[in-house]
């Protein structure tokens, strides 16, 4: 019954005619940025960040939830109708939906993967509600020394699930809990690594941090490339065939359980989901010769799959305060900057905000069907722009955006800085995303992990006596070692070949 | 290929160097006692082991080798870095107008194609776009020419 309750007091703060606006423009942003090659959500997230402290943090909240998810939806356009990936979780759509494009069935393509994104998001918003108390209670009983410790489960988690080398990851997560700790210590108000800037003193911004990142380095990499794009195919008949609709129901329900399996843990988040989904599909299937030749499954599946794991990926963030991803790690940030700490306390202290975020959502995916569906030619026009009237528009953005933070100059520079950072992290295949995490988790860890210490009178081994940070830290442990077994290391590594492939 | 010009390699020499810089500018902060930790103790313990990681990929990476670097093509991030300095030290002498047109202008130039009416088009949108949404509608506290609005 408590269940109907906050569900009805979320329903009451969703549909107010100011947050319904916001979730609009949320998708329709987040929609654009999908079918957009060449910017992504994180990107986006970070550029609109200084913004939505001019908004109620329910509205920002869901402002930017919408972007993410919308980009899910908004990115299997571009897949299949011109064969690039607006997004890096549609890099599968691409296989079958773009071969399905080809062959005239670029409106069932579209409309299956619509309706399998809303039906995924419908069934991820759900789980979101019926674990989000549970795991909030468990939550609460945490003490300094097993935040500490599942945090640093997070952080490891993420570097695992993310491609590339695994060494690599962990340094750039210890590199981002450094420059986290850039400011004043909370315990001394000593001035760390501030350098005499008296910006820096407040702490970094990771906003111009995000922006440079995952922003700047973008743009200058597709520049370096020379982002192409071919002409776009006809959409034809929105309505899936009898036969279509068969084979992609249970390919549906198949990557909708494996998305928002993947979406909860740390690192996870839709491309690995959507990926994966693709994966189980062709084994599967009866006719795997016939995926990658236009295979309604391979759009299905990992369309459902993405946008199911988008959803659970608010999961851990919403209940514990750890970001699995990039994009989950910028909405911490945005709570920061509306003054709310993440975490349980959240959910019994700002029930409004809970759950009219968690009623919002499924909304948003409703208007998300009708802005992809019928609006699908407008789309498509915005398709033809090409990426050389783009980039000095988002450089623009981030610019403006990082100097209304503080109304600060100061951090414009940093955008620049950070920019050039980025793109030395690309070329020297180090990963951005565990940079940030360890970003926005190293304050709370470092304040955790010397509160820990200090109970325990300086004994490390407060953190093999508690039970509960014990068996974190044995997971922990478990998985680095699982990393180091040569033959997963191999199927790891195929893995990840395969989706570049 | 020198497999000393490796992404890993180069990013493990990285990974030391942030290290090196942390513990050189940590110096002066007092490192405390495990039980009451000074604000220099997690700087340090953290730098320390970005060395270890950092040494670590180096030794890896020298002794299997591994993927060469890609050729680096310094104009588009010479362009757009140049281009937001500018902007940073324009916008709030000049106002937001001079600085979009130095921004849009310098980093349209790292783009392969540069055509000046195109480029003058997008300014104009993007002038008008950014002041409807950024002074109009978000009502910040920018002007779009010094001393003029």
């Amino acid at each position: 019954m408590e269940l109907l309750n906050n569900l009805a007091l979320g329903l009451s703060v969703a549909v107010s005619l100011q947050n319904l606006l916001y979730a609009l423009l949320g998708c329709m942003v987040g929609t654009l940025i999908g079918v957009l090659p060449g910017i992504g959500p994180v990107a986006t997230i970070a550029m609109l960040l200084p913004i939505t402290f001019h908004l109620p943090p329910t509205a920002s909240l869901i402002m930017l939830a919408g972007i993410y998810y919308g980009a899910q939806y908004g990115g299997s356009t571009t897949s299949i109708l011109v064969n690039l990936p607006g997004e890096a979780s549609s890099v599968v759509t691409c296989l079958d939906g773009y071969q399905m494009a080809r062959k005239g069935r670029a409106g069932a393509a579209l409309s299956i993967s619509a309706v399998g994104s809303f039906f995924a998001g419908t069934v991820g918003t759900i789980i979101i509600v019926i674990f989000a108390e549970p795991l909030t209670r468990m939550a609460q009983k945490f003490g300094p020394a097993d935040y500490c410790a599942l945090m640093a489960l997070g952080l490891v988690a993420a570097v695992v699930l993310a491609s590339g080398s695994v060494t690599k990851a962990i340094a750039m997560v210890f590199l981002g809990l450094l420059f986290g700790l850039i400011g004043t210590d909370v315990n001394t108000g000593a001035q760390r690594f501030t350098f005499d800037i008296p910006e820096l003193s407040d702490g970094i911004d990771f906003a111009p941090i995000a922006m440079g990142l995952f922003g700047i380095a973008e743009i200058v990499v597709n520049l370096e490339r020379h982002l192409e794009r071919g002409g776009a195919i006809k959409v034809g008949s929105l309505w899936p065939t009898r036969e279509e609709v068969r084979r992609s129901i249970p390919a549906i329900l198949r990557g909708t359980t494996l998305g928002a399996l993947l979406g909860v843990l740390p690192g996870g988040g839709p491309t690995l989901g959507a990926f994966s989904a693709y994966t189980l599909e062709k084994k599967l299937s009866k006719h795997p010769e016939e995926f990658g030749k236009g295979a309604v499954e391979g759009v299905a599946a990992p369309e459902a799959a993405n946008n199911a794991a988008a959803q659970t990926s608010f999961i851990p963030m919403l209940t514990l305060g750890i970001p699995s991803n990039a994009v989950m790690a910028l909405m911490v940030g945005a709570m920061i900057i509306q003054g709310i700490q993440p975490g349980p306390e959240v959910m019994t202290k700002k029930p409004d905000l809970f759950w009219g975020m968690i009623v919002s959502m499924w909304i948003g995916n409703a208007m998300l069907v009708i802005i992809n569906l019928p609006m699908i030619g407008m789309w498509v026009k915005l398709l033809t722009v090409p990426y050389r009237y783009l980039a000095p528009a988002i450089l623009l953005f981030c610019c403006i955006g990082a100097y209304s933070l503080q109304n600060s100059t100061f951090h414009v520079l940093q955008v620049a800085m950070f920019g050039v950072l980025g793109y030395i992290f690309v070329k020297l295949g180090c990963e951005g995303a565990p940079f940030l995490l360890g970003l926005v988790l190293g304050p709370q860890m470092e304040e955790y992990f010397r509160r820990a210490m200090l109970l325990s009178r300086g004994d490390a081994m407060v953190f093999l006596e508690r039970p509960i940070s014990l068996g974190l830290l044995i997971t922990t442990a478990l998985l680095l070692l699982l990393m180091a077994l040569p033959s997963i290391k191999k199927a790891r590594q195929e893995a990840f070949t395969e989706e570049e492939g | 290929m020198n497999r000393f010009l490796s992404k890993d390699f180069l990013s493990g020499l990285m990974f030391i160097a942030f290290g090196l810089i942390a513990i050189y500018f940590g110096q002066k902060l007092a490192q405390g006692t495990a039980v009451r930790m000074g604000p220099g103790y997690v700087p340090r313990m953290l730098s320390y082991i970005l060395l270890g990681l950092g040494a670590l990929i180096c030794v890896v990476a020298a002794v299997s080798g591994g993927e060469p670097v890609e050729k680096l093509k310094w104009k588009p991030l010479t362009m757009v870095t140049i281009g937001i300095v500018c902007f940073a030290l324009l916008f709030e002498r000049a106002g937001l107008l001079p600085a979009l047109v130095v921004l849009v202008f310098i980093s349209s130039l790292g783009g392969e194609e540069f055509k000046l009416t195109e480029v003058i088009g997008n300014m104009i949108v993007l002038a008008i776009l950014c002041t409807i949404v950024f002074k109009v509608g978000l009502g910040m506290n920018i002007s779009v020419i010094q001393g003029v609005w």
